[in-house]
């Protein structure tokens, strides 16, 4: 029984993180950007979808497209105000470039975090769950909501998949993560292919991010650790490697599950911490990192 | 020769070899330089004269053979070690503190490999003051590397490798990007470290501008060594002069009056390219007409890569450059392409990761479904192999294979003019066959503009209605392929 | 013209530092307060400095180094006063900082870019949980309360924090124009070049690691008998991480001293905005945010480029 428990739960929370991790891994391959607001998008949709459904009183689905919008709003705010602008800059060195990123997309999602504290106070907020209910699976009540998150983040991962592999638009953009001039030489602008990137991330972590808000509640204080774990789970699977991402999210999601249920809750986070140590140490690339 | 030069050889060099996974670079090498001798290695690209100079140096390891300084093994050695124990290492692009001044620079080099120094020693100063003298920068000791002008950021790479007065001494292209008397300010520099008995190793692309500077030459091809003597006996060999310019020169060129253009379909005007201080390209004057093939000869670092990137708007430039009457100026490099000037890099830039087939639908973006499919035939027929090779990922190709892909990639934008950058660079002569048939084949059926830069002037010649020398950064020579070897074959080696 | 603009500096430098000394006469203990944790502030974002400006590496976890320090002074004090004097205590926090360094540094330095900032962030979250685990010895989430402080009196603590911000500047600005801080931005801006040159290069930047751990592991240790408290928020949390790089590349890095500036600004207007509530971190963040995207070369760089015009 408690064998299907931790199945059932580790594989939505799993695909939640994987979700999440995807889109983070995603910016890095193409535009070799560590976007540090990432955390921040995500609960920004959240906190969005829930603004929309308890103060403006819209359905649940309303608040959720509502929520990715603001997801995609958000993406496209840091790109153009914190990354581009400093990809442009004459004024800082190339090699300087990346801290300097950094420090912004930092900053930003702190301001981000911040007005979400502000406008609507640090408490933790649920979304509506779009699928009500619970119900009984090998003798394991599971609110419904759990298996739409689990369906919902494989069906977006699988459209990245389809949209990258299967349409124009999305092979130049796998190719610009492997060679942006090539791409230039074929006749591609890269500042397009960029915006692209940032457009699908948007939607991504927006998705990500309501789902989340769905399953466990978010508030101003879980745009850190997001941030954290999206960052650990991508550095296992290996930077760039989007299929590295996912297993390692599966692997750190099983992780994480199995200790909260097996040993306690608050030890939940120390297995996955501990794998992440053991693989910087022998392998520091990550499992399929490319670098 | 100096006389100080003695029997014993300083530096030893045998049975090098250099692997990178499956690429060999460095085959078996040997060869040693006594003190007081300057020893050139030649070659092009990818011939594996760098990486045999970082070999020794210790900045790559060595995977077999054996690098004795002095009769102390050095291989596999990490290269502070090998650094201290008397070799410096003159480095190809200039890397000086941008935050120090030159004396601080200097000083840099003089200092020991110690934790616990926190001030150097007293005669420090004094010594960086005379090596600073020495090579010709003691105007300009206390300014800071961005002010200097190209030739003394050389001086103060010089000044730091023979800072500690090492027994060898090591110069990566060592005139690159010089003048006339800059370059005799140079060699007599290095002539004068060889005069105190140092071993002196020069690297570079071509014998003619060391000729005069070394005592003997080593050319390399493909990691090997092809010919080992006095400088002008290597210019005479045979198999150097194969490698370099090629066998018999074969001319197939339209004259230029039959093209029916008024105005050139491609005219670069007076162009010129500064990279950081360096002069890549000056004043710079070509046109090729609508339907021309034209190539651009010239040996590694004449600046031929400069000049097409300038054309396809991938480096900034001086002058103009006009497509069939529009100046080109100002224009994204995508958008340059989309407008039909393509370029091939000598790089290929291919997608590693994705498939042969992939890689070529992606060269037809911009084409509908059924274009792109009928452009795919059409290319399979041009180069046969790649249609068996579909679905295989880019990077397990082999070079030939590679080349052909990048040019059939390029291809399928249609272009009016296509660049080839260095196409037949490290390819097996077999394959060059192929690409032969492959330029004939689209000079007969198509109305396509070439611009093409080699340095394999076996390949270039008969594909060419017109020449262009370009040597050190500028146009030495313009004419049909037949009067090439009259006039400008015996200064190009 | 150069040596008139440093003199003018200096001359600023030497009366910020006479305005500092002589504050305490004339302001309340409340803003003395602030200024203490401000000045340790400022010891941690110089360190983090040295660091990234000279050893070329982006720390994440400054927190780690700052928490072994702060976590093992407070323990010890904790367990066994008052058998052992506080200042014992805090010699144990640097030296185990400095021993958390070398083992940082270790797996950190074989890697490079971005999977080095990686690595740091990655031993500031187990330190983090670790604490929060082992809550009986370091009292988990709620903190750890110690018995004894360095001082009652708001001014002696005020002096000494000044004055230990005053000697570890100066150290590690000393430092940084040394002959070794020579060899270690060569190390940082060119390795090859650098071992070329002879220098080892991993032994020069462990060596930075261990000097960076040391002035933070005993400003960290240093401000928990300042504090009577040490906690993960004020020490190890991320969030503080990312305030003391922000300081740093505020201010102007590679300067050290700029850290310094930093730091203060950072701490002085997060205080002077409390009034507006949540808002106060959000506009901070902002103006750090304009000031990075406007003038990378930070604080300094706008007070250097004003001199020289």
């Amino acid at each position: 029984m408690l064998f299907w428990q931790i199945l059932i739960d580790g594989f939505a929370i799993s695909a939640l993180y994987a979700l999440g991790a995807t889109g983070f891994t995603l910016i890095f391959g193409v535009s070799g950007v560590l976007n540090l607001s990432h955390g921040a998008i995500m609960v920004g949709a959240a906190v969005a979808a829930w603004a929309a459904a308890s103060e403006f009183g819209v359905g649940p689905y309303t608040g959720a497209l509502i929520g990715i919008l603001a997801g995609f709003i958000l993406a496209f705010a840091t790109y153009f105000i914190a990354v581009r602008p400093i990809q442009r800059s004459k004024a800082i060195a190339e090699s300087e470039k990346e801290i300097f990123i950094l420090t912004a997309t930092l900053l930003w999602g702190i301001i981000i975090q911040e007005a979400i504290a502000y406008l609507f106070t640090n408490n933790a907020k649920t979304v509506l769950p779009i699928v009500e209910g619970v119900t009984t699976v090998f003798g394991v009540r599971t609110p419904r909501n759990e298996y739409f998150t689990a369906v919902i983040c494989w069906v977006a991962i699988g459209l990245l998949w389809f949209l990258v592999n299967r349409t124009r638009r999305g092979k130049a953009v796998m190719a610009a993560s492997m060679n942006p001039r090539g791409v230039t030489l074929l006749g591609i602008e890269l500042s397009s292919i960029y915006l692209t990137v940032w457009a699908i991330y948007g939607l991504l972590a927006g998705v990500a991010g309501i789902l989340l808000g769905m399953f466990l509640g978010v508030s101003s204080y879980s745009v850190g650790p997001l941030t954290a774990s999206a960052f650990s789970i991508v550095v296992l699977g290996g930077l760039g490697s989007v299929s590295g991402s996912l297993i390692a999210a599966y692997v750190v999601g099983y992780l994480e599950t199995g200790t909260a249920y097996l040993i306690s809750p608050a030890y939940r986070t120390i297995p996955a911490l501990l794998l992440l140590v053991v693989v910087m140490y022998l392998r520091p690339q990550g499992l399929f990192g490319r670098r | 020769m100096s006389e100080t030069m003695s029997g014993a050889p300083m530096l030893e060099v045998s049975g090098l070899t250099k692997r990178f996974g499956g690429l060999v670079a460095v085959k078996n090498l040997s060869f040693s330089i006594r003190p007081g001798e300057i020893l050139g290695l030649i070659g092009p690209n990818g011939s594996g004269k760098s990486t045999a100079m970082k070999s020794v140096m210790g900045v790559e390891r060595p995977t077999a053979g054996s690098v004795k300084l002095d009769g102390v093994e050095l291989a596999g050695l990490p290269s502070h070690r090998i650094a201290r124990m008397g070799v410096g290492l003159v480095f190809q692009h200039s890397r000086p503190l941008a935050r120090q001044t030159v004396l601080e620079n200097i000083k840099v080099a003089l200092l020991p490999d110690k934790l616990t120094r926190l001030f150097a020693d007293k005669d420090v100063d004094a010594r960086a003051r005379a090596i600073a003298e020495r090579v010709g920068l003691g105007g300009v000791i206390d300014r800071r590397p961005p002010t200097l002008a190209f030739a003394d950021l050389r001086r103060l790479e010089l000044a730091k490798a023979v800072a500690r007065s090492p027994k060898l001494v090591l110069v990566d292209e060592p005139f690159a990007g010089l003048t006339a008397s800059e370059v005799a300010d140079f060699s007599d520099l290095i002539r004068e470290f060889r005069d105190d008995g140092r071993a002196v190793l020069l690297v570079d692309h071509n014998v003619k501008s060391v000729s005069a500077l070394v005592d003997r030459v080593l050319a390399m091809y493909l990691g090997e060594r092809i010919a080992e003597g006095k400088a002008s006996e290597v210019m005479q060999d045979e198999t150097v002069r194969r490698v370099y310019l090629g066998g018999a020169l074969v001319s197939t060129a339209r004259p230029e009056a039959s093209f029916k253009d008024v105005t050139p379909a491609l005219q670069v005007d007076k162009v010129g390219v500064l990279y950081g201080k360096a002069q890549a390209l000056q004043d710079v004057s070509l046109h090729v007409h609508e339907g021309e093939f034209v190539s651009v000869v010239g040996l590694n670092g004449a600046g031929k890569t400069t000049l097409f990137n300038a054309i396809s708007g991938l480096v900034p430039y001086s002058g103009d450059v006009k497509w069939a009457g529009r100046s080109l100026a100002g224009g994204t490099a995508a958008a340059i392409a989309r407008a039909g000037i393509v370029q091939c890099p000598e790089t290929r830039e291919l997608f590693g990761d994705m498939s042969v087939r992939e890689n070529l639908e992606l060269g037809g973006n911009a084409l509908s479904d059924a274009e792109r499919a009928e452009r795919l035939e059409w290319l399979f027929g041009l180069f046969p192999i790649l249609r068996t090779r579909q679905p295989q990922l880019a990077r397990t190709l082999s070079g030939g294979e590679q080349q052909m892909l990048a040019i059939a990639r390029a291809l399928m934008m249609k272009p009016k003019l296509l660049i080839l950058d260095e196409p037949t660079l490290g390819l097996a002569p077999v394959i060059l066959e192929t690409l032969s048939k492959a330029l004939d084949r689209l000079r007969e059926t198509t109305k396509i503009t070439v611009l093409l830069g080699e340095q394999n002037v076996t390949f270039a010649l008969p594909h060419a209605d017109r020449v262009y020398v370009l040597d050190h950064a500028k146009i030495v020579w313009e004419g049909p392929p037949d009067r090439f070897e009259a006039e400008a074959a015996a200064t190009y080696l | 013209m150069p040596s008139f603009v440093t003199s003018r500096l200096f001359w600023i430098g030497a009366l910020t530092v006479i305005v500092a000394l002589v504050l305490p006469t004339y302001v309340s203990g409340y803003v003395l307060g602030l200024l203490t944790v401000a000045y340790y502030t400022a010891v941690f974002a110089m360190s983090w400095d040295l660091l990234f400006g000279f050893a070329g590496e982006v720390n994440f976890g400054p927190t780690f180094l700052i928490g072994v320090g702060a976590y093992t002074a407070g323990i010890l004090d904790a367990h066994f006063s008052p058998g052992l004097s506080i200042w014992l205590c805090i010699a144990a926090g640097a030296l185990a900082a400095v021993v958390g360094g070398v083992v940082l540094a270790l797996p950190a330095l074989r890697v490079s870019g971005p999977y080095f900032g990686l690595t740091t962030l990655v031993a500031v979250l187990m330190l983090q949980n670790f604490i929060v685990v082992a809550a009986g010895l370091t009292g988990g989430e709620i903190g750890l309360a110690v018995p004894d402080v360095i001082s009652i009196d708001a001014k002696t603590n005020y002096w000494i924090a000044l004055g230990f911000m005053l000697v570890s500047g100066a150290i590690l600005f000393g430092l940084s124009r040394s002959a070794i801080g020579l060899i270690l931005q060569a190390s940082g801006q060119d390795k090859i070049q650098a071992g070329a040159l002879g220098f080892n290069v991993t032994k020069h930047k462990l060596a930075a690691f261990v000097v960076s751990a040391f002035f933070s592991g005993l400003a960290g240790a240093l401000m928990v008998f300042y504090m009577g408290t040490a906690s993960v928020s004020t020490f190890v949390d991320v969030g503080v991480g990312v305030q003391i790089i922000i300081a740093a590349v505020l201010g102007g890095r590679r300067t050290v001293i700029g850290a310094a500036i930093g730091a203060i600004f950072l701490i002085g207007m997060g205080e002077l905005l409390r009034p507006l509530g949540e808002l106060a971190t959000l506009i901070v963040s902002v103006i750090a945010l304009v000031v990075i995207l406007f003038f990378p070369d930070g604080f300094l760089g706008i007070i250097r480029g004003g001199a020289k015009a």
